[in-house]
């Protein structure tokens, strides 16, 4: 099995980021941004000296917490500094973006690469809904329609023009071809039937993020059957998991910080106002939204927002059992973790690489 | 708009057509079955349309006269050249658009612009031979739903057409060099009938020649996107190779 670093690339002072979204960029001071880039940057190169297969970027907007809202921009520079390991965008978020323009940052980076890229496609998170003003309620035919055209844009070698649903391009010709031949290996995040499909018939990859092991099997053998009806069987690289990950020298020192983590009473990952947050999952569901119904019944408060859990969490053998899990039940072949989490500074974010890749990715190699 | 069903003669054949609009004229060799779409509605607000029904097609009776494509292409320009003195723009679909490859091949001071919608002439994957008409009907959708909307041929019009297509293969690959309109090729993403490296020779061949691909569309590009193709189409007919320069304001408040 193979081990991926996410490269979350925090700023390094989030612990002090109130309980919103998007975060004021008040609260970015620009030399402790420039620091804390070198710092995420340092720590890709810990990954890589300890044998990680893969680093990963993803596109997150308006937070200091993964601030790379151009992915493609920070996995080149990392990719200068790490000069081996596999460079995942995992991934870009496309009803976000002009395809086109992935295309051709992808088919880039697969350059200057020399062919160690590996391409994600995924919607985004409610909330991103709001960045860049995108009607929730297209985000999924824009997703669907954004991989066919990037595909193409990929592989075609002559100029053509795409009369889409969504997008319109009269002249599309993507420079630079990717070193990896027909396109670098693809990864679709997704949880939705339509876009596993998609996945399947199309022979990419799946990832699945942050949920429970038996949430995650439902999904990858609903993925798994689909590809077989398409007459192929996905092989390691094409499963991946992403999960947040705590690892201590042993199962009562990370517990105990996972004790210290609870008492502090960390706010709701993405917190967004009542109204927004509905709103959003009202267009996307194309249901109409009552908004004062909302404002009037609102119990919890005017901040909503889901705390995400440690899905890794222990000493070196306790972790390895638990992505074996993973691995065993869902086929997952790649591992990818954010190891910045809240509470963790940046020697602390060191000194896990180090244990990770002393202590679990040995174990990891044995199935 | 209504088209006016009308008659021509060309190489001993009685040919029935269907003319609306006024303007530059444009030729139209269509699939039985698909004329007064949207797409013949819209261009007939532009310009003077002829819609012609090949011999061998649709309700003309069985066509054995003609013995090659360059020979049935050359009947069409006849017809043509009997509705029209100016040169048009001709749009052909499908085995149409074989035709109408051949006849800007043979007649270049004819036809002003070419645009081929889903053509076969290149790489087509045909049905099984055991395939009904209904068979076809349905392979030429991107989703099934689509195909319910409309009707299959008759077993017989089926069957008219398909000895006509299949005895009058011709290899037009190496002359389509020899086209020196401007020339759009329109093909759905999702077609079944045609290979999709198709658009690869002739966007390689053609000279000045645009591809065009309608996304979540199969052969019937009319039938799955019907405004995606009437905008490509009605969009190169008016400006030619020129129809890559966006017209449409960003502008939001001025």
């Amino acid at each position: 099995m193979k081990a991926s670093m996410f490269a979350a690339m925090g700023y390094s002072k989030r612990h002090t980021f109130p309980s919103t979204w998007p975060i004021s960029p008040v609260h970015a001071d620009p030399a402790t941004s420039v620091q804390s880039y070198r710092e995420g940057m340092d720590e890709c190169e810990l990954a890589e000296e300890m044998g990680f297969d893969w680093l990963s970027f993803s596109e997150h907007h308006y937070s200091g917490r993964i601030p790379t809202g151009t992915p493609a921009v920070m996995a080149s520079a990392v990719a200068e500094r790490c000069r081996k390991i596999t460079i995942a965008v995992l991934g870009h978020l496309l009803p976000l973006n002009n395809p086109v323009r992935v295309a051709e940052e992808l088919a880039l980076l697969d350059n200057l690469t020399n062919g160690r890229l590996v391409a994600g496609f995924l919607r985004g998170t409610p909330n991103e809904d709001q960045v860049y003003t995108m009607n929730p309620a297209e985000g999924r035919g824009r997703l669907l329609e954004g991989m066919d055209l990037i595909l193409k844009a990929l592989t075609e070698p002559h100029p053509f023009s795409w009369e889409g649903r969504y997008y319109q391009f009269r002249t599309v010709a993507v420079w630079p071809r990717p070193v990896q031949q027909p396109t670098p290996p693809v990864i679709v995040g997704t949880r939705s039937d339509d876009t596993i499909r998609y996945a399947a018939e199309h022979r990419l990859g799946l990832g699945v993020s942050f949920l429970p092991v038996e949430q995650t099997a439902a999904i990858t053998d609903k993925y798994r059957a689909w590809c077989e009806e398409a007459g192929w069987t996905p092989g390691p690289d094409n499963i991946v998991y992403r999960g947040s990950i705590y690892v201590a020298e042993t199962d009562g020192l990370a517990q105990e910080w996972f004790k210290g983590l609870q008492q502090s009473k960390p706010g709701p990952n993405i917190p967004m106002r009542r109204t927004v947050s509905e709103a959003i999952n009202a267009a996307r569901a194309g249901n109409v939204f009552d908004l004062r119904g909302v404002v009037a019944g609102s119990p919890e408060g005017d901040v909503v927002g889901n705390s995400l859990g440690i899905n890794f969490l222990g000493g070196p053998d306790t972790v390895a059992k638990q992505i074996k899990e993973f691995h065993d039940r869902c086929g997952v072949g790649v591992i990818d973790m954010p190891f910045q989490q809240n509470k963790v500074d940046h020697e602390a974010v060191l000194k896990e690489i180090e244990l990770f890749g002393r202590a679990v990715i040995p174990q990891l190699r044995e199935f | 708009m209504v088209f006016q069903e009308r008659e021509v003669e060309a190489d001993g054949f009685k040919i029935r057509y269907w003319e609306a609009g006024q303007g530059q004229p444009v030729v139209m060799l269509d699939s039985t079955g698909w004329r007064g779409t949207i797409l013949h509605e819209a261009l007939a607000e532009k310009y003077r349309v002829f819609s012609l029904e090949l011999p061998g097609t649709g309700d003309s009776p069985v066509n054995m006269e003609s013995k090659s494509m360059e020979y049935l292409a050359a009947t069409a320009a006849k017809a043509a050249a009997g509705l029209t003195k100016e040169r048009y723009t001709l749009i052909g679909t499908s085995f149409g658009a074989n035709l109408a490859i051949w006849q800007a091949i043979q007649d270049p001071d004819l036809v002003e612009a070419l645009i081929l919608i889903s053509p076969t002439a290149i790489q087509p994957q045909n049905a099984p031979a055991s395939a009904t008409a209904e068979d076809v009907h349905k392979m030429a959708f991107a989703h099934g739903e689509n195909a319910g909307k409309h009707v299959a041929l008759s077993p017989e019009v089926f069957a008219k057409e398909s000895e006509l297509a299949g005895r009058l293969v011709s290899d037009v690959e190496s002359r389509l060099g020899d086209i020196h309109c401007p020339t759009l090729a329109v093909f759905g993403q999702e077609d079944r009938l045609v290979s999709q490296e198709a658009a690869r020779v002739y966007r390689e061949k053609i000279p000045n020649c645009n591809i065009a691909l309608v996304y979540d569309a199969g052969h019937c590009i009319i039938g799955d996107r019907p405004e995606a193709l009437l905008n490509t189409v009605i969009d190169y007919t008016e400006h030619w190779e020129t129809f890559i320069i966006g017209h449409q304001t960003g502008l939001i408040n001025p």
